[in-house]
């Protein structure tokens, strides 16, 4: 599976590089005007796309049917594929921080509060999305994953919204909003 | 010693809409190359596909290495070269070098870099800057750099100029020195499977037509050039197809000597792959 992922991180490599500094400059400019901690609601969105482009790029370059007659199974090819995108929305959230704890430093009320609050929101749109894109990917040729994919960022918003009406039922939101978005994390995460 | 074979494929059969691979059966002995030959659709790349597991199979068995099982022991002794691209383009052969040692277990570096500077193919401009003989001198790179014993090569030689290509049929050469080595290859550029193979296997239509060795096909088989008048005088179970080409007739004969000695008066010459198979997909059957 190493290998593989390799790859992908070589594919990923420079969309990556791009993605980090348009998150930090981004971040700082958004301060401006709101919260830089909203910031982490994008950032693992964002970054997460050069796990798709790798998808298509195997199509692309036959890589997909190559693969399968090297000693790597089909199993560690898809979960390679999930591997690389949590590790893409992690990389997403840590990118995010960065302008956080910089203008932190420099006297920016960020609290915590907002950072768990966006933090989760970010990771939970992330991996919802993540498990119906990835697996559309394979099933679909590019031209159809590639509507899946921006789909399913609107489709795991609908499912966040979904939970938080839920969760409203049984408690209030408003009252508990961390509590509320730490629970749609947990589920996202199952 | 005991003859094995690297590759065996029995009964293989899928089918498609318009399209059947029907029971095709065929064997690549060790140290042999094997030249899968048949127009374009005739069924060789489905065959591959079939065999690597890259498409369901309906039917019959597949032995490579001794194994019917395609497990990860097997597919690190097992090169693969497709034709077109191989690896994802924005690589290059150094990070390809890579992602290889990360994927094979046995991966020679030491050999990869060799081949590489043989081949004169630089090590770090991306895939897609390549030309399509130097991608296919890169795929053949790989295939040899990971301890294979067997090859197989799909339409690996088409659409190169024949210098590219020559030099990667005398790489095959030089590969199945080691009696442990063997290849399977499939085109439609008979000539080169000439050159190089020890056995021919011709499918049509999804049916393997004959598995001969190359020099049966090549001393055995004629061609009769002749009239009508002369067409109409031979006993047509000497036929195995023919075709009438302006005022010429051209017969294909299974044994060009003896054919020569009943009908002396005849012009039987040798046949050559491309022949043999021509006057088999567009001649008529006696």
């Amino acid at each position: 599976m190493k290998g593989v992922l390799v790859k992908d991180l070589y594919i990923a490599g420079s969309n990556i590089l791009v993605t980090i500094v348009s998150l930090i400059v981004l971040g700082l400019g958004l301060s401006f005007l709101l919260e830089t901690s909203a910031l982490l609601v994008l950032a693992p969105v964002a970054s997460t796309t050069a796990a798709f482009i790798s998808i298509t790029s195997d199509a692309a370059s036959k890589w997909n049917k190559n693969v399968i007659t090297m000693p790597v199974s089909r199993e560690q090819i898809i979960g390679e594929k999930f591997l690389l995108y949590i590790l893409l929305a992690v990389l997403g959230i840590m990118t995010a921080l960065i302008p956080c704890v910089v203008l932190a430093c420099f006297g920016e009320d960020i609290t915590l509060h907002s950072l768990c609050l966006y933090g989760s929101i970010g990771i939970s749109a992330t991996l919802l999305a993540g498990g119906i894109s990835l697996p559309c990917a394979y099933l679909f040729d590019p031209e159809k994953s590639q509507i899946v994919f921006m789909m399913s960022f609107m489709a795991s918003t609908g499912i966040i919204t979904g939970l938080v009406l839920l969760a409203n039922l049984v408690f209030s939101v408003k009252e508990n909003t961390i509590l509320t978005f730490n629970i749609v994390l947990v589920i996202s995460v199952i | 010693m005991k003859l094995t074979n690297a590759f065996m494929v029995s009964g293989l059969t899928k089918t498609y809409q318009d399209f059947i691979l029907d029971h095709v059966s065929f064997t690549v002995p060790d140290g042999s190359i094997v030249g899968l030959i048949g127009e374009n659709g005739a069924g060789k790349s489905t065959t591959i596909n079939a065999a690597l597991g890259l498409i369901q199979k309906e039917e019959g068995t597949v032995s490579i290495l001794g194994r019917e099982e395609l497990d990860r022991d097997i597919k690190e002794q097992i090169g693969v070269v497709f034709d077109g691209s191989n690896y994802p383009e924005l690589l290059s052969p150094r990070k390809l070098n890579r992602v290889m040692k990360n994927i094979y277990r046995f991966w020679d570096e030491q050999k990869y870099w060799g081949l590489l500077k043989q081949f004169s193919l630089p090590s770090d401009k991306q895939i897609k800057q390549f030309s399509k003989g130097m991608k296919m001198k890169l795929a053949i790179s790989v295939a040899f750099s990971h301890h294979s014993r067997l090859l197989i090569l799909d339409e690996a030689t088409c659409g190169l100029d024949p210098v590219v290509r020559d030099d990667i049929l005398d790489m095959l050469l030089g590969f199945v020195q080691d009696e442990e080595h063997s290849i399977l290859v499939s085109s439609h550029i008979t000539s080169d499977l000439e050159k190089i193979a020890d056995y021919i296997v011709f499918i049509h239509e999804g049916k393997v037509v004959f598995e001969k060795t190359k020099d049966e096909l090549i001393e055995r088989f004629g061609i009769i050039r002749c009239g009508s008048t002369q067409f109409g005088a031979l006993d047509k179970s000497d036929i195995i197809s023919y075709r009438r080409m302006g005022y010429e007739w051209q017969i294909l004969v299974s044994d060009r000597k003896r054919i020569q000695k009943k009908y002396s008066k005849a012009l039987v010459v040798p046949a050559t792959i491309d022949e043999i198979m021509l006057l088999y997909v567009k001649g008529e059957k006696s």
